[in-house]
């Protein structure tokens, strides 16, 4: 096995093993998730052996790609790239055994159902094994792809409709500024792999690298829903629950901790990525706490507190210290552990009850204890209650925010404050959330309704819970793993020190306290009857969204009103208005008009004056000009002829024969085909030209800016040719037209020789034209009235016919 | 120096547009012809000045222009050609049709339609 090869296992093969699911989907309904299982199963042992040869420098694997653009397939792996993907494909692992349950009867479409999952899940894992941060922001926006599928899987539904579109728009559109940073960092570094990068160190002196930074922040930001963005998570909810516990907890919305842990090395030391990180990330914090608190709906909780717990992982990079973080990874694998845990819980009371409101469930602890006791230990991690890994990543958090202050003075305060506020938020939404399930009085409808899930679906937040309680006993045994995996660069080198019991600390206290108040709010909020707990309108700032994509779409609208787009008579004008004002308003303030002037001048009063070629051009012009200024089409035709074929004369003087043996050619067909096009309509129709002779405003807009154009061409053609290219590739064909075309006119071996393709491609056009010519000719079908009615008037061109006059215009 | 080209590029450019921003499809039509003209000159014109110079074949005597933009120019007088045969029968088609060339007719029953959806 070589780590080429692993790769392959871990992001080839779920994207690969897509399609087939979809279509064997049908055919094994509920079953196609034994067969789905497979690709995790197979990642995670690949991913257990990467990590078992892991030995610390990254290790690269590539396929050349576009090299062109520096865009190869490079994937790196490192401690942080591990970390990340082994949860991706252990907690697939769970999920997908999950969803086997769960959609079981409770949904159609398995096949796609997996396919999407698998296509997610290679996603995900390509992102976080990308070396090459073009190819890190695809798999990115693929991730967005795959989770608006997901969300959007039960689309009959307008919520999963609404919450797919709100994702997808989003993150797909922070993404899009995440691209725009990747390249300024190209721009700064001059590279796109990262492992160069960190070799390089950090990118902080650049002079575009606050925006580079901040642009690849909103990435990160809107990816896991940090304020004001937090809106989308809570909407994603309409998603089926295994989802949920995948993307929009445990691995998707993480993408933006793993971005921002990807960037610190690079840019910790600049001075506005401590008060950009974490003044977002603090305020998602305790606005997730009260959101979560706040909400009714099972899986509005969670996601909320989600969103403040992202809040916190984010925050926590944003205020480390420039010798590296100690335990970034265990506060993620806590996270993991218990919403994970409690998402599939959610799930299961759903499956039972089919209750999503935490007002409609209750006294769940006589008919399932089993879960009681797995949601019991989740919800003691979330609010971190001792025996858990929740506990330990809550005295972390105390111990590393308590020292803050003193380093980052007033950001530091508002962590602190944030931090201790929130964590009393989140012991109240814990105790209300399990009490709300398991304790109380059971309501009607869950007697009547309750239907006992499948003991075997207990098993993936069992194994959650499980680690949760194991590592929370005997956190020694993480402090090895977590130090194999450490970033140089992003941790410190020592491997963190982990106990259960760290002894009577300033932390311990306050988390005592913490907890203590958490349980009163429960208290009062138990005698208020949760009435107060109603999200107010002005926190819902989907609304704010819906407003706006409604103002987007009505301001389309006027603007295609207000520039007659949707009137063909009025509407060219904008376009060649627009073209003449910028074009022509760049030369004017780049080369000042009197420059221009003088130019022409110069040119007309030059010596080497050719007196037939004025000729020929004031005819080609008069020409033109009689196309205007006669009335009848026969006159308006013979005035344009005299226009081209006199620019015939003008090629040849041009010494360009080839072109003037093509332009007499062409004029000629052309006259024929107009004349007889002209010839075929009555004369009637040509009266219509003059109906609208009359002076209008409109037609003074149309002279302004026709006449704009005709100065702008001729000052960008004075200008262009009194500043010749000193190297013309002209020069190089004739030189080889005869080495190497074998033909002495360079302009005939330019055009069947040295661009013969391009000839090629002229051919084609003319081809399609003449296809196009056809199918217009032929498609007309005359209906009987009209066939008995007999020619649409006379012929014109002044055969005029008593027919015709006595018709008068149809 | 070419600056009688520029000229009658400029002068060509501004009557094509003008007669490109009418509204009766023949003169749009007309515009078209005048406008690929007035291109292909103005990229001719890039081949700098013919005076003292000959075609660009060689064992011409003296210094040849670019053959470059004649090579262009060239594919683009047949595409124009291609596009103004394509114009001239989507017009009879448009004749046919709806016995009109002029577009305010043929649109004649929309303003009344958006006065309605204002």
């Amino acid at each position: 096995m070589t780590p080429a090869l692993a790769i392959l296992m871990v992001v080839g093969l779920p994207l690969l093993g897509a399609l087939p699911l979809a279509m064997v989907g049908r055919r094994l309904g509920a079953r196609t998730a034994w067969l789905a299982l497979v690709f995790p199963v197979v990642g995670f042992l690949a991913l257990g052996w990467l990590y078992g040869t892991h030995e610390g420098p990254t290790r690269l694997v590539s396929w050349p790609w576009v090299p062109s653009i520096g865009l190869n397939l490079t994937f790196g792996i490192d401690g942080l790239a591990l970390f990340f993907a082994l949860i991706v494909s252990g907690m697939g692992v769970l999920v997908v055994f999950y969803a086997g349950f769960y959609l079981d009867g409770h949904a159609a479409h398995h096949g796609r159902f997996y396919a999407y999952l698998m296509l997610f899940m290679a996603a995900m894992l390509g992102t976080v094994l990308s070396d090459n941060l073009l190819l890190l922001f695809a798999f990115w926006e693929l991730t967005g792809i795959a989770s608006f599928l997901l969300i959007g899987f039960l689309h009959e539904q307008e919520g999963s409709r609404r919450g797919a579109r709100m994702a997808l728009l989003i993150t797909g559109a922070t993404g899009l500024a995440g691209l725009v940073g990747i390249v300024l960092v190209r721009q700064i570094s001059g590279t796109y792999s990262l492992r160069e990068l960190m070799a390089a160190g950090g990118l902080d002196e650049a002079p575009l690298a606050g925006a580079a930074m901040t642009l690849l922040l909103l990435a990160a930001f809107g990816k896991s829903a940090q304020f004001p963005l937090q809106f989308w998570l809570p909407n994603a909810m309409a998603a089926p629950t295994p989802v949920s516990a995948y993307l929009h907890s445990a691995t998707m919305v993480k993408l933006g901790v793993f971005l921002t842990a990807r960037l610190f090395p690079l840019f910790h030391e600049h001075p506005y990525w401590a008060p950009i990180v974490s003044s977002v990330a603090f305020v998602t914090l305790v606005l997730g706490g009260v959101l979560a608190l706040l909400s009714t709906q099972l899986k509005a909780i969670l996601a909320y507190s989600t969103v403040s717990q992202l809040g916190f992982l984010i925050g926590y990079y944003g205020l480390g210290p420039s010798e590296g973080l100690e335990s970034d990874f265990l506060h993620i694998l806590n996270h993991v552990f218990y919403k994970g845990c409690l998402f599939m819980v959610v799930g299961i009371v759903y499956v039972a009850t089919h209750a999503k409101d935490i007002r409609e469930v209750g006294g769940l602890w006589k008919r399932m204890p089993l879960l009681g006791v797995i949601a019991g230990i989740a919800c003691a991690a979330m609010l971190g209650l001792p025996g858990t890994t929740g506990f330990l990543s809550k005295e972390l958090m105390f111990k590393e925010i308590f020292v803050s202050p003193r380093a980052h003075g007033p950001l530091g305060v508002l962590a602190v404050v944030a931090v201790v506020l929130t964590s009393l938020l989140k012991v109240a939404f814990s105790v209300r959330l399990f009490q709300g399930m398991f304790l109380g009085k059971e309501p009607a409808s869950v007697a009547k309704h309750f239907q006992a899930p499948p003991s075997w679906m207990l098993m993936p937040p069992a194994v959650l819970a499980a680690c949760a309680l194991v590592l929370g006993v005997a956190p020694e045994l993480l402090s090895g793993p977590i130090h194999h995996l450490h970033v140089p660069g992003l941790h410190t080198p020592t491997p963190p020190e982990l106990h259960l019991w760290h002894g009577v600390t300033r932390e311990l206290l306050a988390s005592m306290a913490v907890v203590a108040a958490g349980f009163g709010v429960v208290a009062w909020g138990n005698r208020t009857a949760w009435r107060w707990a109603v999200v107010p309108r002005w926190l819902q700032f989907d609304l704010l969204y819906d407003r706006g994509l409604d103002f987007l779409g009505r301001f389309a609208k006027k603007v295609t009103r207000v520039s007659g787009a949707d009137w063909p008579g009025a509407w060219p004008r904008v376009p060649v208005a627009t073209l003449v004002v910028l074009v022509g308003g760049f030369l004017w303030v780049r080369f000042p008009p009197g420059e221009v002037l003088d130019l022409l001048g110069d040119g007309l009063s030059e010596h080497r004056w050719d007196g037939l070629r004025v000729l020929v051009a004031a005819l080609i012009a008069l020409g033109a000009l009689g196309v205007v200024i006669l009335r009848s089409w026969p006159a308006q035709v013979v005035a344009l002829s005299v226009s081209g074929f006199m620019t015939t004369v003008y090629f040849v003087l041009y010494r360009a024969p080839d072109l003037a043996l093509t332009q007499i050619l062409v004029e000629t067909v052309s006259l024929v085909l107009i004349v007889t096009l002209l010839a075929r309509f009555p004369r009637s129709a040509q009266e219509g030209e003059d109906v609208d002779r009359r002076w209008r405003f409109r037609q003074v807009v149309s002279l302004v800016v026709a006449i704009g154009f005709g100065i702008m061409m001729t000052a960008m053609g004075l200008l262009v040719t009194t500043r010749p290219h000193p190297n013309r590739i002209g020069g190089w064909f004739l030189d080889n037209t005869q080495p190497l075309a074998k033909g002495a006119n360079a302009v005939n071996t330019l055009l069947v020789d040295f661009r013969g393709f391009d000839t090629f491609g002229e051919i084609t056009v003319l081809v399609v034209a003449m296809l196009g010519c056809l199918g217009l000719l032929f498609r007309h079908r005359r209906t009987t009235g009209e066939h008995r009615a007999g020619a649409k008037g006379a012929p014109g061109l002044g055969i005029n016919t008593a027919h015709d006059a006595g018709e008068g215009r149809s | 120096m070419q600056a009688d080209t520029a000229l009658l590029s400029g002068v060509l450019f501004a009557v094509s547009m003008w007669l490109l921003l009418q509204r009766s499809f023949v003169k749009v039509l007309f515009g078209f012809v005048l406008l690929s003209n007035a291109a292909n000159l103005f990229v001719l014109m890039m081949s700098g000045e013919p005076v003292g110079r000959s075609a660009p074949i060689v064992g011409d005597p003296g210094p040849v222009v670019d053959p470059l933009p004649q090579a262009l120019v060239l594919t683009a007088i047949v595409i124009g050609f291609g596009v103004t045969a394509y114009l001239v029968t989507l017009l009879y088609r448009l004749f046919l049709d709806s016995g009109t060339t002029h577009v305010d007719e043929l649109y004649a029953d929309e303003p009344a339609e958006r006065e309605k959806s204002k």
